[in-house]
């Protein structure tokens, strides 16, 4: 089955893969397809190369939903954004969204503890993206999503990540840290007893009796927080796990990267997600039928290099002969390659496309476009 | 740029964009301390997909495995990781038992901002006071100067007690000029401008005591003279199709990847004082151990040590 079909019932794709795979150019060149197809496509990147947010025509890409102008692509009846993922203004957002009131808003952002622990999470990109995810799927605007997310080595990191927060906030957590300063509590004292009273002592000694004091005034803050925390949680996870969200695993012809995406399929197919393929990014394709380079070339060589420097036909030649020839080594070794990483293509169903390196950067949308008809298998053979 | 002193090191610290090589890297960087007679520690972190088992031949641990004379591997997994801490920390083994056992504290020490980090350092630096060396592959650049930070903000969140005197140990071991960043690139914008913006922060929180050191991996020299440029673009305007395309192709993409090249080493430069170790592609992609064995002889020649003295790889 070629990609198309595959996302014709698709309203969120999720990119995942190792840095340096062209993860962003392929979200993009999806994101443009679904415009070609008349839809409102919305592509939310992470870092992306100066040159691609070029290529959609931005300037530079904000942390606001921009439209791309498509006027250059008559074609396209539907709709293209992109926007950037902020990932240290989204904590805050969330926090004000799920806030019960302005006080408790304003208390746990003053924390201690919370500004460290948004710290932590605004450098884990991931569990933003899902956020910000989250956001756009219910803002209704657009109805193809793409999310290019950002090169985690473990998917686990990825797909788990909106469970960290939930996963230790839960009310018996909220209760044991915050009970021994509740004073008036009469069975406090008697809830502490035991293991749980040494532990908490001994929590003390090790991190400080300060940390422990800021964090259980944060835990008694975020407990107003917390049902919004979970809904979110959950809503996420259905998002995530719903029919129409296709995984697409990329990578590229190199040893770690396709390992990286074998992992990935290993853990979707593990996760029961029921959607995913593979794209195999940057194939060399070689036809030429030898290394001739002389037979080819030698004559135009000549005749075009006559009035440079005597050897200089022949040097080229000589280096064009030697530069195909590592290519078709290249190109070798990235079939083989691609056969691996194709072996462990999730499902029986999962899509499975190869794309072959493009020359020269993708630096416009019309190279976009390039890139998609490669991806979407439609591309007319050279 | 002089790579003779990472020879007198304590802690490498190998970083790079994702994909670059960084492991690679790594491995051929230990190997040639061991090679110079250091006893060293080749350590990965946390790695669900362990990347130097294929490097090393064999499974890396937690508790560190021989790999050759004077090399040895781990990977410092968790939770191993946090028991070693733990046991650092509290001293008992029944009170770390207790402590395991327990689900509230588990989820605290999963929560805890940095709490990760720290440990991992923490494992880190116990290491360097066994070995004359130790080099560590550590996440991608930006997960990886997180983990170096942590020495910074934790002292602001732990005012008191032994986490508090464990982070401050671990500045000192971070701080000691023997301490450096092994920075891998690659010529390409993005991949320059993520180690550029890694070098920028490193400089401004002055975290590590020893000055980085960047390499340029699968970098091309340049060697086409101007002439053949020349006739390259004519004949790539002369309308040619099929095999003569395809020949041409080849070689403006190698014209490209010089090009790419000096750019990188270019910008990179410029930041350094000095250009960046140029690394050449390994021959055809080879296998893991080819491709490291490439990388250490190439880098064995910016430090001294010949090839004849790399016999494990």
């Amino acid at each position: 089955m070629d990609l198309s079909a595959w996302l014709k019932d698709t309203r969120l794709v999720v990119c995942v893969g190792s840095g340096g795979v062209g993860k962003t150019t392929t979200a993009a060149a999806i994101g443009l397809w679904g415009a070609l197809q008349g839809r409102r496509a919305m592509v939310l990147t992470i870092d992306p190369a100066k040159r691609l947010a070029n290529s959609l025509g931005l300037e530079q890409m904000g942390g606001e939903p921009t439209q791309i102008d498509l006027a250059g692509l008559p074609e396209a009846t539907g709709e293209l954004w992109a926007m950037m993922l902020d990932s240290r203004g989204t904590f805050d957002a969330l926090i004000a969204q799920v806030a019960p009131s302005p006080e408790a808003r304003d208390r746990i952002l003053a924390n201690h503890v919370y500004r460290a622990m948004a710290d932590a999470f605004a450098g884990s990109q991931d569990y933003m993206a899902t956020e910000k995810l989250y956001d756009l799927a219910s803002d209704g605007r657009w109805d193809l999503l793409v999310l290019d997310t950002p090169p985690v080595q473990n998917a686990l990191d990825f797909l788990e990540s909106p469970g960290r927060v939930v996963k230790f906030l839960d009310e018996r957590v909220l209760s044991w840290f915050t009970a021994p300063y509740e004073k008036e509590r009469v069975w406090g004292g008697a809830f502490l007893a035991g293991t749980s009273a040494f532990l908490f002592r001994l929590l003390g000694y090790v991190f400080g009796k300060e940390f422990l004091d800021d964090f259980a005034e944060f835990l008694q803050v975020f407990s107003g927080l917390y049902d919004g925390f979970r809904q979110r949680h959950q809503a996420v996870m259905e998002l995530l796990d719903a029919r129409s969200t296709s995984f697409v695993t990329v990578c590229a012809p190199t040893v770690s990267s396709v390992e990286v995406a074998r992992f990935f399929q290993e853990e979707l197919a593990r996760r029961g997600h029921p959607r995913g393929g593979l794209v195999v990014n940057q194939i060399h394709r070689v036809e030429a039928a030898d290394d001739d380079a002389d037979g080819v070339l030698g004559e135009a060589a000549r005749t075009l290099g006559a009035d440079l420097q005597p050897a200089t036909a022949a040097r080229l030649v000589a280096r064009l002969g030697r530069a195909h020839a590592r290519l078709r080594a290249q190109s070798e070794a990235d079939h083989a390659l691609a056969a691996r990483a194709r072996a462990a293509a999730h499902g029986s169903g999962g899509f499975y496309q190869e794309v072959p390196r493009i020359e020269g950067e993708v630096h416009d949308l019309a190279s976009l476009e390039v890139v998609g008809q490669h991806l979407f298998g439609d591309a007319e053979e050279a | 740029m002089d790579l003779t002193p990472l020879l007198d090191d304590r802690l490498v610290l190998v970083t790079g964009k994702g994909g670059t090589g960084k492991t690679t890297f790594a491995a051929a960087l230990a190997a040639l301390q061991a090679a110079r007679g250091r006893r060293t520690l080749l350590c990965e972190v946390d790695s669900q997909r362990p990347a130097l088992d294929p490097l090393v031949g064999r499974e890396v641990t937690f508790a560190p495995v021989r790999v050759a004379d004077r090399l040895e591997a781990a990977n410092l997994v968790w939770p191993e990781t946090l028991v070693a801490w733990l046991k650092r920390m509290v001293g008992m083994e029944r009170i770390v038992r207790a402590i395991l056992g327990n689900d509230m504290v588990q989820r605290f020490l999963d929560f805890v901002p940095g709490s990760q980090e720290l440990v991992t350092l923490s494992a880190i630096a116990e290491h360097v006071e066994r070995y004359d060396c130790v080099v560590v592959d550590l996440p991608a650049s930006g997960h990886a100067f997180s983990l170096l930070d942590i020495t910074r903000s934790a002292l602001g969140l732990f005012r008191a007690g032994p986490v508090r005197e464990r982070v401050l140990q671990l500045r000192t071991v971070l701080e000691d000029p023997r301490t450096r960043m092994f920075l891998v690139a690659l010529p390409e914008e993005m991949v320059v401008n993520e180690t550029l913006e890694t070098l920028a922060r490193l400089r401004e929180h002055a975290l590590l005591g020893g000055s980085p050191v960047v390499v340029l991996n699968r970098a091309i020299p340049p060697s086409l003279t101007d002439d053949e440029r020349t006739l390259l673009e004519r004949l790539s305007a002369a309308g040619l199709v099929g095999d003569a395309e395809e020949f041409l192709e080849a070689g403006r993409w190698e014209r490209a990847s010089e090009e790419a090249v000096a750019e990188a080493a270019f910008r990179l430069g410029q930041v350094l004082g000095v250009p960046p170790v140029l690394v050449p592609p390994a021959p055809a992609a080879g296998r893991e151990r080819d491709v490291m064995r490439h990388v250490a002889v190439q880098l064995g020649r910016h430090m001294g040590v010949p090839r004849q003295e790399l016999a494990w790889i």
